[in-house]
Order: structure tokens, then C-alpha cells, then sequence
């Protein structure tokens, strides 16, 4: 099944019409000398001939994961830097498949599931016999990654765990992800419970700052991010920690367990939660449109719809209120320590008027008055003068209009058989080196059966 | 599973150890130019996992951040989001408007291995300390900029920030219940995913530059990463229509939400497979859910008016136990459910201390304080705090003596010349007031000068 890269229509020359600036630095014969090179550079990188391999070409993953999409997605992202990755899933294929947007399929299989097999190869492996374990210590033999994302236990239990696969293998490194990890006394006792985005937000914290309490009901509740923030950011440290134990290989050549909570990390990665709960002793209150530590920061109604405003610096705040016609604000609302939610019924009185004066304006007229305001200041030799950021709050089918993700192939379409074309987000570090790619999506289970089976002398059942 | 599996691991990772454990990028030096916390975040998984991280800061002003606290709170003088965003790194500061400033910063360049920048889009290159300029006098030098819409496109020289990133991409539509009630990803998401994402991309470039010797450029860009944590495109590419606000519903998994419980607490519930499904209806004591045909299989589940009424007959269950039944019926079954957690319980989580990934640490100049540690655990070479921040320009002394072997003479005559300098008074960036600078060893650091 091939990729192809949507919509590359216009290449660099697009970019090369003046553009608006907003620093003075940016000005002037010199700085577009220096800057020319610099984008010569970037117009390359921007279009990927093929020829540069990703950072992780040469190695060997191979994913072992069910019903757990922190799993699939850290094998997804190490296919996408260039790795070779095998996903293994049993002969009734991975749970995982079923999960999708309100019941719709892509050939029987779910969203989720189909964007994160990025680059795999699909093979399928029976755990309850005999010759499926050892099929799966041949490909363990031959591994650099191992990324185990079953329940706590259970590879171990089949005797391919990580103490039974390192002694002839000392430079693997494996991966293990679940829930609550595969240590501690807690991670033993919540072993059984599977991961899903929801339940990780809610085990890290992050319903409990969303929200507005004063909001009627039903709509005064907790409420969860309305994307999957959790599945996400744990993979992604998984696969940061999966690369430090890479390159602590490549310096030693010692491999090693790398594990992964993964209804933790989107608490310890950010992290702000624990400043709160040890300074202040009680946890934060929910604020709605507010900010603990900006304002304004948040989304305001325009005349014709949602814009978002941040102008949360002393100077942008003023020059917010000066393109708002609101200097009269300025006296009592000066300092950002007199602006923030600390007292949220105080500060309703400044909101009010935020709210009543945006909604005389459009939303292009605010954006376009900011932008104005922000290059003009930019030549202010002071620099003292704010910039305050205003934007359409936009829709994702807006999103994807604008140019500037299709000059850089931030969006890919792939083609599936008989299915029609899908269209997923790139991998966005945009390396001058080793370019991440997108190339197959494969999520016909057991698609590369014979072809791995050949490659590493395998007897694999025909499916 | 083997009865001693997990005190086979509890050896592994025993986070009494870590301490004396090798540090997996020990003897990388990282220049950290960066300001609040996209950057400062990629630049502090480096230095937990045992990077030298010199944070570069103005003198005087520093990064905007050391003020930005909640609630004009401030801890010992310092901001502790701060704090939170920047430990075990050195403190330099160098005024890089000044020429000798940029030639200095371009000596550090030669001794380095990584740069890291958040300013505007092409802002270091008109300055002449970008990746051209940089690569030339370090052709091994691998180069990361952050910015909000990367370096190249027609929107990239607008400037961004968190929500600013969460709006243009439409993450701000996806939040809530409606588009009156939307609510932002709190905690600054448009920041901490794409850093983490950034940390990928530099780690995969060290891991480059281990087997080939070849540096490398890295444009990293806020809106691309929570692009591409999003469903949305394959959604409306599929179905013609786009993905909104669900409330506390996941349209991927049904029955889910956050449901209230006999004794007033949320509870996370969120069904992802037909199995957990029959798991659940069992331990509802109703195993006939299972055999609906309006909810056995996924397909038919999640359709919407399915999914309403699974939902309903859940919420109505979750009332009738407390949050701790749950909890338990889920680990005794094994579907997913989880109780919701807040600041103060996540401080005091004995869980998260046992991992290591929340940690009691005791600082020099600051003392006792919860931290957040390593979000993944390494078994050989793990992460791990060593100090928190430090006042601007703290390191000086240290950094440009043992980095660059300048003498205290040359020391003198750049702060004479205001090429490098301090702190000013204001608090954020100042040592605490109880803290007596003129007897701190680092801050007066002396190196055997064969001179």
C-alpha cells in the first residue's frame, strides 16, 4: 500500500513573498542575506526527496501490545524515525481495533488503530502454543526495542520476558507500558486494569482543572480534555525514554527495562500539579475561562464568532485595552498581579468588560488590528510597547484549509485498498538529516505473516 | 504470572539506587537559550538524564518565566512553576546584543553538542547566532528551534503561545460540552506536548550523531505536535463531518465519563473492548448487558443512541457504589476505571513516590520540597533531580572558567564591560533573602589557575 504526500502543490517560492515581520531584527539587506541560506536550508528540508533515511534506520522494534494505545503509538513513532517495527497481535487480532469514532470502521478496523500503524508490519502470532513463543524468541533474538504493552506479567509468564530474553540478547531494550507500571506494590495490585485515555487523564489529575463550577448544570462538572492528552503525552515519553536508553546503548552497549505508567505521566511530565498541591497544601479550584497565572488567556465571543486572546504581559494588556478603545481600564488593572484569578469574583468585573468590548468587534478586525499594532511596535526602539495575540478560534475542518500546513506536508494521505485514502497528522520534528516518513499503512492483520516468517526462519501458520 | 515478577523488577528499579546509577547522556553539554516552557522543557530532560545544561539567560531580566507564577505566589523568593521547569542546570548569563556577548556564546558553541532556541522564527539567524552560523564553526553541533508554527510557512513569523497553538489547530473545539461551554487543555498542554516531542527529535539526532559523527538542524513546531495528537483529519476525511466538544463522553469507547459515586467522588470509567464490557456487566451484576445486541459488539455500541443508553444505565449503576467498590470491581474484573485525582492527592500519592516519578528533594539553597522526577523509569542509567534553579548569572564563575578556562581576570573585565552579568533585585531572580551569596562556593567558584 503506497503513501502518497497530499496537496504538495506549491513549493518554496510560495513562502519567498514578503511576509510580515514583527521584530525589528528581521529587517534590513543583511538579515536577508543571513536568512537567505537559512531558507534554502528549510525549502530542502520541507520537501523530502526519499533519499535521506530517518535516525532509527537499522533498528529493529518489535511491539507486542493489546488494547493499549500508548503502545501502539510508540511503536508508530519509532516507525515513522525510520525503525523497521513488527507488531505482533494474536490470530483474533488486538482489541485495540475496536475502538473508533462513534462505530465508524475503515475496513473493519477502528480510527485509532488505523492512524498508529504507521509504517508496521503486521504479523500474527498464536501465544497459546508452543511454537508462537518461540517464534517470539526468535524475533526477540534479533530485536533492539522491545516494546511490551501487554498486562504486567504476562510475557514474563510466557517465558519471554524481559529476564528471560536478556541473557542471549544484552543489548535489548525493553520497553514495558501499562497503566500503573510493572513495579511497585501498587502497580502488582491494579495489574489487571487495562489503559484507556479517560481513565489515565483521571488518575493524573487533569479533569480536576477543567471546567467552570459556576457553569448551570450538567455542564459544572470536572471536565476531561477532548482529546486523548494522556494516551499521547505517555507515549511520547516513552519513546523519549526509549531513546536515552538508546543512546545509553550506543555508549555502553548494555540494553536495558525502561518503564512506562502510563496513568502517570501526563502528571510528571508537566508536573505543575505537584508545584500547586506542595506549596498551597489544597488543590486548585476550577476557573473556566481564567487562567491561574495569565490574563487575558482565554477564549472571548466576537461579532461573528470564538477569537482567543493572549495578551497577558503588562504590555500587551495595555495595548489590548488601547486597540480596544479601554484605557480607562488601565488604572485598576494595571499589573498582571492585579489580573489574575487568585480572586476570580473581583476579577469577573474586568471580564465583563473584556467579554462586552470584543463582541463589538469581528473577528478579522481583531486580528488584524493586533497584527497591525504588534509590527508597528516591533519598530518601537524601546520594544516596550506589547503584542497582543489575537486568532479565530478555529475549527479543525477550518484547519485544514490553510496553506501553511499543505506547504509543510503537515497533513499525509494514504491511499487503503478498496477503502479509499486516509488522511494522517506527520510526525512533526522536522530533522535537516534524517527526515521522519511516512510509508505504509498496513492494518490487514497478519499482512507480512510470510514475509518476516522468511526473513527470520519463523513456521507461522497460514492466517 | 510468576508469584516474584514484581520483586524480580522492585530490584530493578529501586529508586534508593538511582543515585549511583550511570547517567545515559553524561559528558552532552547543552545550550539552553530558551524562555518560559516549551523550550526549557525539552532542555530539562537533558539535564535529568545527565546532560550539562548551561541555561543561557539576559542579565538582569532572565527568563520572563522567574516572574510568571500563579497567583503572584511566590516560594523563597523564586517562582516555583520555575523552578519546576528548570532543575540541575547551570545558571550563565551573557548579554547577547552586545558583539563580545555573541562571541562569547560562540565559544561555548565550539565546546557544545546541542543548541536549543524558542525564540520568534528566524530571529537567532538575523542575529548570527542561528544553525548557519553555529554549524560553521561546529559542523557536529545539533541545532533544535521551537517555535509556534516552525520555521517555514507563511505563518511562521507569527508569534505564539499555548492557547495560541490550541486555537489555530482546533484543539480549542474539542474541550467541553458546546461552543459556549469550551474550556482550554489546562496546565499549558501547547507547551509540554510539543516539548516532549522536540525531546524525541533531539534524542533520535544524538543517537544519529553517535553513529555517523553528523550534526543536524531540527525545527520543532507547536501547532504540528498537537496536530498530531489529534484524530480529527482521518475523522472528517472519512465521515464528511468534523469531531466537537463530547463533554466527558469519548466517542471511541462506550459506555465512558466521569460518573459520580454513592459517596459524592468522580470515578473514570472508559470501556475500550467488547471483553472489558462483559467484564463490567458482570461486575454490575448484569452479565445480560453483555448478550444486548445493542451492546455486544463495539460497532453497535458506539453508535450514538447506544451509546446514550449504555451511558444512562452506567451513570445510574456508578450512584449506587462508592468510588472505592468501583475501583475494586474494576481490579477485580479488569475493565478500566480510575478515581480522579487533584493537586494535593497527586503531592501525597505514595504510588507515584514508590515509582520515583514524584520526589521529596532537599535543595541547598532552597530546602525541602515535591517534585516531579522522571515520568519514565530507566532501569540502568534513570533520571533523577540534583539541584533546583539557581539565581541569574549564578554559574558564572563556574561555567566560563571550567568550560572556557578563562581566568578571574577575564571574568572581571566582562562584568566591567556588562558582556555578562547578574541578578537585579527583584524577586524571581534573586538568591532568597535568608541565603548569604558572598559565602557560596558555586557562586565564588574558584578553579586552580596555573597562571
Amino acid at each position: 500500500m503506497k503513501c502518497l504526500i497530499t496537496n504538495v502543490t506549491k513549493g518554496p517560492e510560495s513562502v519567498k513573498k514578503k511576509q510580515q515581520v514583527f521584530s525589528k531584527h528581521m529587517t534590513g539587506k543583511k538579515t536577508q542575506e543571513h536568512l537567505e541560506q537559512f531558507n534554502n536550508l528549510l525549502a530542502e528540508m520541507m520537501s523530502a526527496t526519499g533519499a535521506k533515511k530517518g535516525s532509527l534506520d537499522q533498528i529493529r522494534v518489535l511491539e507486542i501490545s493489546y488494547a493499549n494505545f500508548p503502545g501502539l503509538v510508540c511503536g508508530a513513532m519509532l516507525g515513522e524515525m525510520g525503525a523497521t517495527v513488527i507488531k505482533i497481535e494474536p490470530p483474533e487480532g488486538d482489541a485495540a481495533r475496536e475502538a473508533t469514532y462513534y462505530g465508524r470502521y475503515i475496513n473493519g478496523v477502528g480510527l485509532p488503530f488505523v492512524i498508529e500503524s504507521r509504517n508496521k508490519l503486521s504479523v500474527t502470532i498464536d501465544f497459546n502454543d508452543e511454537e508462537g513463543i518461540a517464534n517470539i524468541k526468535k524475533l526477540a533474538e534479533k530485536a533492539d526495542i522491545l516494546i511490551d504493552a501487554m498486562k504486567p506479567g504476562h510475557l514474563d509468564e510466557l517465558g519471554i520476558g524481559y529476564r528471560q530474553l536478556s541473557p542471549s540478547n544484552k543489548g535489548l531494550i525493553y520497553v514495558s507500558v501499562s497503566p500503573y507500571g510493572h513495579y511497585t506494590k501498587k502497580g502488582e495490585e491494579f495489574r489487571n486494569i487495562p489503559d484507556t485515555d479517560l481513565t489515565a487523564q483521571s488518575e493524573s489529575g487533569y479533569p480536576a482543572l477543567s471546567g467552570n463550577p459556576k457553569a448551570p448544570e450538567p455542564y459544572n462538572v470536572p471536565v476531561k480534555a477532548g482529546i486523548w492528552a494522556a494516551t499521547y503525552m505517555s507515549a511520547a515519553v516513552g519513546v523519549a525514554g526509549i531513546l536515552t536508553a538508546l543512546i545509553h546503548r550506543d555508549r555502553t552497549g548494555e540494553g536495558q527495562m525502561v518503564d512506562l505508567a502510563t496513568y502517570d505521566a501526563l502528571c510528571s511530565w508537566p508536573g505543575f500539579s505537584l508545584v500547586w498541591g506542595f506549596t498551597t497544601e489544597r488543590p486548585r479550584t476550577r476557573v473556566g475561562n481564567y487562567d491561574w497565572c495569565l490574563f487575558p488567556y482565554g477564549y472571548y465571543k466576537a461579532k461573528d464568532g470564538y477569537v482567543t486572546v493572549s495578551a497577558a504581559t503588562d504590555a500587551d494588556f495595555r495595548s489590548l485595552i488601547k486597540i480596544l478603545g479601554r484605557w480607562d481600564l488601565e488604572d485598576d488593572w494595571r499589573f498582571l498581579f492585579d489580573r489574575i484569578a487568585d480572586d476570580p469574583e473581583k476579577l469577573d468585573e474586568l471580564e465583563a468588560e473584556m467579554k462586552k468590548e470584543i463582541a463589538t468587534h469581528t473577528q478579522e478586525e481583531l486580528t488584524q488590528k493586533t497584527l497591525a499594532y504588534g509590527a508597528k511596535a516591533a519598530r518601537d526602539p524601546l520594544r516596550s510597547k506589547g503584542f497582543p495575540m489575537v486568532v479565530k478560534t478555529l475549527k479543525p475542518e477550518e484547519v485544514m484549509k490553510e496553506q501553511h500546513w499543505k506547504i509543510r506536508k503537515s497533513f499525509l494521505e494514504c491511499e487503503i485498498p478498496d477503502d479509499g485514502t486516509v488522511i494522517i497528522p506527520a510526525l512533526p520534528p522536522r530533522m535537516s538529516e534524517t527526515p521522519a516518513k511516512m510509508e505504509w499503512l498496513k492494518v490487514k492483520k497478519g499482512e507480512d505473516n510470510e514475509k518476516v516468517a522468511e526473513e527470520y526462519g519463523l513456521k507461522l501458520k497460514k492466517k | 504470572m510468576t508469584q516474584d515478577y514484581f520483586s524480580f523488577t522492585e530490584q530493578l528499579f529501586d529508586p534508593s539506587q538511582s543515585a549511583s546509577k550511570p547517567e545515559a547522556l553524561k559528558g552532552i553539554r547543552v545550550l539552553d537559550l530558551t524562555r518560559v516552557i516549551f523550550g526549557p522543557m525539552i532542555a530539562k530532560w537533558m539535564a535529568m538524564f545527565g546532560a550539562e545544561v548551561i541555561k543561557v539567560e539576559e542579565p538582569e531580566a532572565g527568563d520572563d518565566w522567574r516572574t510568571g507564577t500563579y497567583w503572584g505566589k511566590f516560594w523563597k523568593d523564586s517562582c516555583p512553576y520555575f523552578q519546576a521547569l528548570n532543575p540541575n542546570k547551570y545558571f550563565a548569563a551573557i548579554d547577547l546584543k552586545k558583539q563580545k556577548g555573541k562571541d562569547l556564546l560562540k565559544d561555548l558553541v565550539k565546546k557544545s553538542d546541542i543548541v536549543i532556541e524558542n525564540y520568534r522564527a528566524g530571529l537567532v539567524e538575523a542575529w548570527g547566532l542561528g544553525y548557519m552560523a553555529m554549524s560553521k564553526i561546529n559542523p557536529k553541533i545539533i541545532y533544535i528551534s521551537c517555535s509556534g508554527y516552525g520555521q517555514w510557512g507563511p505563518l511562521r513569523y507569527f508569534p505564539s503561545y499555548d492557547l495560541i497553538s490550541q486555537s489555530v489547530t482546533g484543539v480549542a473545539r474539542m474541550t467541553g460540552f458546546s461552543e459556549d461551554y469550551t474550556y482550554k487543555l489546562p496546565d499549558y498542554y501547547g507547551d509540554f506536548y510539543p516539548a516532549i516531542l522536540g525531546v524525541v527529535g533531539l534524542l533520535s539526532a544524538i543517537h544519529h550523531r553517535e553513529k555517523t559523527g553528523k550534526g543536524q538542524y531540527i525545527d520543532i513546531a507547536q501547532t504540528e505536535s498537537l496536530m498530531r495528537a489529534m484524530h480529527n483529519w482521518t475523522y472528517m476525511n472519512l465521515a464528511g463531518e468534523d469531531l466537537t466538544q463530547t463533554g466527558n463522553f469519548d466517542p471511541t469507547m462506550a459506555p465512558s465519563g466521569i460518573f459520580k459515586s454513592k459517596d459524592g467522588q468522580y470515578v473514570a470509567i472508559a470501556i475500550a473492548t467488547n471483553e472489558q464490557f462483559s467484564m463490567l456487566a458482570e461486575a454490575m451484576g448484569s452479565s445480560e448487558l453483555a448478550q444486548d445486541p445493542r451492546f455486544s459488539e463495539a460497532s453497535q455500541r458506539l453508535l450514538t443512541e447506544h451509546a446514550d443508553a449504555i451511558n444512562t444505565i452506567l451513570e445510574k449503576w456508578a450512584r449506587s457504589r462508592t468510588a472505592e467498590e468501583i475501583i475494586g470491581l474494576a481490579r477485580e474484573k479488569g475493565f478500566p476505571a480510575s478515581a480522579l485525582m487533584d493537586d494535593w492527592k497527586l503531592t501525597q500519592d505514595p504510588w507515584r513516590k514508590e515509582r520515583g516519578s514524584v520526589v521529596e528533594f532537599e535543595d541547598d539553597m532552597y530546602g525541602k520540597g515535591t517534585w516531579a522526577g522522571p515520568p519514565v523509569s530507566l532501569q540502568k542509567s534513570p533520571g533523577r533531580i540534583k539541584h533546583l534553579t539557581r539565581p541569574i548569572g549564578y554559574h558564572n564563575r563556574y561555567v566560563f572558567k571550567e568550560v572556557l578556562g578563562l581566568s578571574e581576570k577575564d571574568i572581571r573585565e566582562l562584568e566591567r564591560q556588562h558582556i555578562i552579568g547578574y541578578w537585579d533585585n527583584r524577586v524571581g531572580k534573586r538568591p532568597p533573602s535568608y541565603y548569604d551569596i558572598a559565602e557560596d562556593e558555586m557562586f565564588n567558584y574558584k578553579r586552580d589557575e596555573r597562571t
